[in-house]
């Protein structure tokens, strides 16, 4: 087993649900090439509940690329912001609720090596019920700036983290 | 008549609800259980050369794609007429045993575990993994997420990804298992095993050693006698990978065993118009409503009904359990006497880890796993094919049928949660019954007491992937049905 990278672009989503599957396309063209000289890996990831907390063990930062519906954007519109801004869930009433947030604070309460710095970045979604593998065209308008994002992210971690 | 609505918001498809009708007495008129799903997924699977499915279907569930994997490859052996080689059966078999291992700790710990670790009445903000930590100790909180990552590593051996398995393929499997995988495989089955002896241990301690919480388990707020569905093998032992199909009765008694290609002779589905998830039942019995006992064909499928519908563990540590499970709750260490305890599903998953952990070893250390011989190339096609593994959460059936190419032209999915759809709903009611009477203040408590009803089944809502920001509030309104006029609001994380 090798060790993880200090960098990790974890993208979430549903490459069969309209546009959760914004996260596998990003983490898609990143993969094709663009990044491969950046040093963070770029992990896809269909999960939810525990799963989060095996992918974010042993990371330093972490960008979270993934869909949201804040019902007070346009479609398309890219959210940025930490991971801290959200809440964890406490009582949980199926294995579905093990979200991001309360991941990330089991994680530190079990005093597992839980990545210093988490930004979320997530675009205004417009359809998340229709089984397709197409993203709106005002979510797959956002890609090309979300790619921007995702490199300045990782330049601007590089150099503060030394891999 | 007042209408009480229990809301858990769900990212996908919206939400799932819990609506309770209430007379104007109190007394409790009616219990309504929604459940959203992907809809049309089955229709989106048509088109689509068959092997896609063993990738696609686990795209339903973001929290146990690895029962879909199983499932779906199962189907697709059919549909191509495959016989798997031995070791890549028993390639699949540990590859799944193993992520049992991991599921089932995560619910005993993260979910199941509060109710008794910290008490049914604790506050939301102790009832938690959280809650359980700091009354067991850190140290267990560790060997939580270390079971997790054992599981995790083998599915990364066998499976070939860490996060859910890919290397299931028509007549065997992609990928080899090395001697020095194998050894390490053998290290991580001896490491669960130890690990299942420390939860037997917490069940002891914390659970059995309180009287008032066995109470609670066999208190009949909480108990519904309807049949039981699980996977046994030729002996009726139970098996997650593979096996038949048995059911049997609230009165112990063999309702039927079936192959699964054969599924449709022994199971219908009822239909309501409130809901978009169906109502399965057995056919040879009928529905009869949301009523259990032997003349109403409502089951369960789920860890208690499994251990029900079983002659027993084929693992010594797991068989032990199983014994001690009945004798404690029946009085009859046999199992022939079915427990009917909807709370009991907490130990009953607890033996079945036991069992994960033990099987897990025992393939590990089979030679065989590391054969070349992994992979049959099918000859011919069939046209259709029935796959049924038990996910930790149910009996899980896909159904295919395909043109001469292998393109799909029908596919039919029974999931865990749906087979327990009306059993849930009997259990909200229930315990409903019990807790909610005129003039009663909705507490926190109350909302809990209710919802431990149904999370013993740990109902997976048709999700998809994972939820962001996370959330999933429960609301819980009563209203007064003449006036449209809300009463009282209880919520949580709203």
């Amino acid at each position: 087993m090798t060790s993880p990278r200090p960098l990790l672009v974890l993208c979430l989503g549903n490459e069969i649900v309209s546009d959760d599957r914004f996260g596998p396309e990003v983490a898609r063209r990143l993969q094709d090439g663009t990044l491969l000289d950046l040093p963070a890996d770029v992990v896809f990831a269909p999960v939810a509940g525990f799963h989060l907390l095996d992918l974010l063990t042993g990371r330093k930062r972490v960008l979270i690329v993934d869909t949201i519906r804040t019902g007070a954007a346009k479609p398309g519109t890219l959210h940025c912001f930490p991971a801290g801004a959200l809440t964890p869930s406490h009582h949980l009433t199926t294995s579905h609720q093990v979200s991001l947030p309360t991941a990330l604070e089991l994680g530190k309460q079990l005093s597992l090596e839980m990545p210093d710095v988490v930004d979320v970045l997530a675009v205004e979604a417009q359809d998340l019920e229709t089984l397709s593998e197409e993203l709106t065209p005002a979510v797959y308008g956002a890609l090309e700036q979300a790619l921007d994002f995702v490199r300045n992210w990782i330049r601007q971690n590089s150099s503060e983290e030394p891999s | 008549m007042k209408s009480i609505v229990i809301d858990p918001i769900t990212r996908l498809e919206g939400h799932g609800k819990i609506h309770l009708f209430v007379n104007d007495d109190g007394s409790l008129a009616n219990c309504y259980f929604q459940v959203p799903e992907l809809r049309g997924f089955e229709q989106f699977c048509v088109g689509r050369p068959v092997e896609e499915l063993a990738q696609i279907t686990p795209r339903i569930c973001g929290v146990c794609p690895d029962a879909h994997h199983m499932a779906s490859a199962k189907a697709i052996d059919a549909v191509f007429g495959a016989t798997l080689p031995s070791a890549a059966f028993k390639l699949r078999n540990l590859v799944y045993n193993a992520f049992y291992a991991g599921d089932h700790t995560t619910h005993f710990y993260a979910l199941g575990g509060p109710d008794f670790v910290c008490g049914p009445d604790a506050p939301p903000a102790e009832r938690n993994i959280l809650g359980v930590i700091a009354k067991v100790g850190i140290d267990a909180g560790k060997k939580v997420i270390a079971q997790r990552a054992r599981g995790q590593r083998i599915i990364e051996i066998i499976g070939g990804k860490k996060v859910h398995p890919v290397t299931a393929l028509p007549g065997g499997m992609s990928k080899r298992v090395s001697k020095e995988e194998q050894a390490e495989l053998i290290k991580i089955g001896e490491e669960m095993v130890e690990f299942s002896k420390f939860t037997i241990q917490i069940v002891n301690d914390v659970v059995l050693a309180n009287t008032a919480y066995v109470d609670l388990i066999l208190s009949d707020t909480y108990a519904h006698k309807t049949y039981n569905m699980g996977l046994v093998d030729a002996n009726n032992k139970v098996n997650f990978y593979d096996g038949k199909v048995r059911v049997v009765g609230p009165d112990g008694k063999e309702h039927c065993k079936y192959e699964p290609k054969n599924y449709l002779e022994y199971v219908a589905e009822h239909v309501e118009p409130y809901s978009y998830l169906k109502y399965p039942f057995l056919k040879k019995i009928g529905w009869k409503g949301f009523v259990d006992g032997v003349d109403s064909g409502v089951y369960k499928a789920s860890p208690l009904s499994r251990l029900n519908a079983s002659d027993g563990m084929v693992t010594p540590l797991a068989q032990a359990e199983y014994e001690r499970f009945y004798e404690t709750l029946t009085k009859d260490k046999s199992g022939k006497t079915p427990v009917n305890a909807t709370l009991a599903t907490h130990w009953a998953r607890v033996v079945e880890l036991v069992f994960a952990c033990e099987a897990t070893l025992a393939l590990a250390k089979d030679d065989e796993i590391t054969s070349d011989k992994i992979f049959s190339p099918p000859q011919g096609i069939v046209g259709e094919g029935v796959g049924i593994v038990e996910a930790p959460r149910g009996t899980l059936t896909h159904h295919y049928k395909t043109d001469k190419s292998g393109i799909v032209t029908e596919a039919n999915l029974i999931v865990g949660t749906t087979n327990n759809n009306a059993p849930i709903t009997m259990s909200i009611k229930r315990a409903a019954e019990g807790l909610v009477k005129k003039g009663t203040q909705i507490t926190d408590g109350i909302l809990n007491r209710i919802e431990m009803a149904f999370r013993a089944y740990d109902p997976c809502f048709g999700c998809a992937t994972h939820t962001l920001p996370g959330e999933m509030p429960m609301e819980l309104v009563i209203h007064d049905a003449e006036s449209g006029e809300i009463v009282q609001t209880a919520r949580r994380n709203c």
